[in-house]
């Protein structure tokens, strides 16, 4: 049986994918955002993303970034539907968790500040496990 | 007693009878039923963003071309009005018109190419050699106005290379003619083809939030129901030849097809008024690029296309990037049109007539 | 030369299937080749199929200035083409790599690195009659004898 002659490591790939500069540009602001390292990124985008979505995030991401501003609190600091939809690095359900857990947060007395960094923390952890 | 199914997944490409370019779609299915599709490139990534860093505006021009060799002259239209904009750089009348001649036909004979390409993969030959021998007469007039078929750089900062001969206008009004002739009967063959219908009506649907959600562009999106996306719209040049977008709302392969139809009547009748409003006049008024930084789009055949550019005082480009409509549309395509296409003949067609250029998508 | 080996070479210089493979081009020279099958160049005249599946090519047309991608699998290509076979290098891009061999680039030319071209046809892209006369000319020489030669 001959190995599968299509079926190679594409990381090297991708990652070229990654150095123009609007993903660059846009792969810092991610994660400024939410607070990961930018290796650690790109790592997790590559794993999860194949390459046609890799190439089309940028438009994505601008996309979503107009819709978060038009969105309620906390969804527009969490960047709910950009980060589920738009650059889809979080599932639906965990998004929804976080959400949850963050209002659950202020009706308990916490800052909306502070009960979004814990939400971030959540996404941090997700993205960094 | 029920039929068996098993999930399997089925690599469609790099090199497949009916495609053009190479690339490698993995469907995962159930039965013939496609539940997703995962796109593997990496076959045409052959870096231009990194060549044309640092290079002069001279070298990027020609670079620029060869993004996309089926759609060169908007390449190098957008490119050369980047670099106006940045250095205000004044276009003659004459010249502007010109460039929306030259433009539309390049539009012409990309959507005939991708029409017939489809008509090939759904196995309509006849239509589709039909089409085929209509492009090379729009290849003709193309070549008579600019010297070349295909990646011609006609476009210069501050006007285009030649101008329009009398004998030259003429040819092209006649050809015009017989254009629209033609095109209008292919047009009626291919929408009222029972079997054309049986293979295209209802496959590979993209909903209008699809298309917002992957920022589809171009005919695809214009087929399904969004239309202000088009650059045109916001080109002065347009503006005053009253120009108006086409769409339709079925967002289904049968749709993408019309559209691209209608477009090539659409750019014929914008050929027609240039050459009735064409005033005498210089073609070239020369100018200099200087530094600057400007993000300037234009409308592709496919879409969308923008570049960002950032010079210096020489000229040289030192930032670069370029977004091609095929990105949005191939992923428009293969994450939410092949999804639950009911089968793998159905694929092909469906991932042709969204008309993927793989060359725009890696550059 | 045999009646049979007479017989094979006429056979042969008059059926010719076509595959072509694109290592990293502009695209411009993929559609001058699909123009080539436009009834204006009426390709089959001349016996020629343009098919795209290399297994049942006899000629291999490589557009391109190869690619990492194409890295390995290219030569897989050619070796599943049957004997007797020749490739034909379609452009500037796989003879000198055209304006995409310039420093920070990505690809690797010329393609004769990797498999052995027959012919070469230069132009950025060439037109579809230089295609088709490039393929016409080589064809019956690459194929001519070949039982005889091996």
């Amino acid at each position: 049986m001959r190995e599968p002659m299509y079926e190679k490591d594409l990381t090297a790939m991708k990652y070229a994918i990654l150095q123009s500069r609007r993903h660059d540009g846009m792969v810092r602001e991610i994660a400024a955002d939410i607070g990961v390292p930018q290796l650690r990124m790109r790592r997790y985008l590559m794993d999860r993303f194949d390459m046609l979505l890799l190439e089309n995030l940028p438009a994505r991401y601008e996309q979503g970034k107009k819709l978060r501003e038009d969105s309620p609190e906390p969804e527009r600091q969490l960047g709910a539907h950009l980060y589920t939809h738009a650059v889809p690095i979080i599932d639906e359900g965990i998004m929804r968790q976080i959400i949850e857990g963050v209002r659950e947060m202020v009706r308990n007395g916490a800052s909306l500040d502070q009960a979004v960094y814990s939400g971030k923390e959540r996404m941090r952890k997700e993205i960094t496990a | 007693m029920t039929k068996k199914t098993v999930d399997v997944s089925i690599p469609v490409g790099p090199v497949h009878p009916c495609w053009k370019e190479p690339a490698r779609v993995k469907c995962e299915t159930r039965g013939e039923l496609v539940l997703s599709a995962e796109v593997e490139l990496g076959y045409m990534k052959k870096g231009i963003e990194r060549i044309m860093r640092g290079r002069p505006w001279q070298e990027v021009m020609f670079l620029a071309e060869r993004v996309c060799g089926i759609c060169s002259v908007i390449h190098n239209m957008v490119f050369i009005e980047a670099l106006e904009k940045i250095s205000a750089i004044p276009v003659p009348e004459r010249a502007a018109l010109l460039r929306v001649v030259v433009n539309e036909l390049d539009r012409i004979q990309s959507h005939i190419l991708a029409n017939f390409s489809y008509c090939y993969t759904i196995e309509h030959e006849t239509l589709g050699m039909y089409l085929l021998d209509t492009r090379e007469r729009v290849m003709d007039e193309l070549e008579r106005i600019t010297g070349a078929r295909v990646t011609c750089a006609y476009i210069v900062p501050g006007g285009v290379r030649f101008d329009l001969r009398p004998e030259d206008a003429l040819h092209l009004r006649a050809g015009m003619d017989t254009l629209e002739r033609d095109i209008t009967r292919y047009m009626s063959m291919f929408e009222h083809g029972p079997l054309i219908s049986l293979r295209s009506r209802g496959i590979g649907i993209l909903t209008r939030e699809a298309a917002r959600e992957a920022y589809a562009v171009g005919p695809t999106a214009r087929a399904s129901g969004i239309s202000d996306i088009d650059r045109r719209l916001r080109h002065p040049t347009y503006q005053k030849l009253g120009f108006a977008p086409v769409s339709r709302e079925e967002g289904d392969n049968f749709a993408r097809v019309m559209v691209r139809f209608q477009e090539v009547l659409q750019s014929i009748a914008l050929i027609r008024k240039c050459l009735d409003t064409l005033p005498e006049g210089p073609i070239r008024g020369g100018g200099i690029p200087g530094a600057g930084e400007i993000a300037y789009s234009g409308e592709a055949p496919r879409g969308e296309l923008s570049y960002f550019i950032k010079t210096d005082e020489a000229g040289r480009v030192v930032e670069i990037s370029i977004q091609t409509p095929s990105i949005m549309n191939i992923e428009a395509c293969c994450h939410y049109m092949l999804k639950g296409v009911a089968s793998l003949a159905d694929v092909t067609s469906t991932f042709v007539s969204s008309d993927p250029c793989i060359a725009c998508t890696e550059r | 030369m045999t009646l049979l080996q007479s017989l094979k070479n006429l056979v042969r210089s008059r059926s010719i299937h076509v595959a072509y493979v694109d290592v990293g081009s502009c695209n411009g020279c993929d559609i001058e080749v699909l123009a080539c099958l436009a009834p204006r160049y009426d390709i089959e005249q001349y016996g020629i199929f343009v098919h795209n599946n290399p297994r049942e090519a006899d000629v291999l047309l490589v557009i391109g200035a190869y690619t990492p991608g194409w890295e390995e699998k290219l030569e897989g290509l050619w070796e599943k083409i049957p004997d007797p076979k020749a490739a034909i290098a379609i452009g500037n891009c796989p003879i000198s790599g055209c304006l995409f061999a310039r420093p920070h680039t990505l690809v690797d030319p010329p393609v004769a690195k990797h498999i052995p071209i027959a012919a070469q046809v230069p132009g950025c892209p060439p037109r579809p009659t230089e295609i088709l006369s490039a393929i016409l000319s080589v064809a019956p020489t690459v194929f001519r004898d070949y039982e005889v030669r091996k």
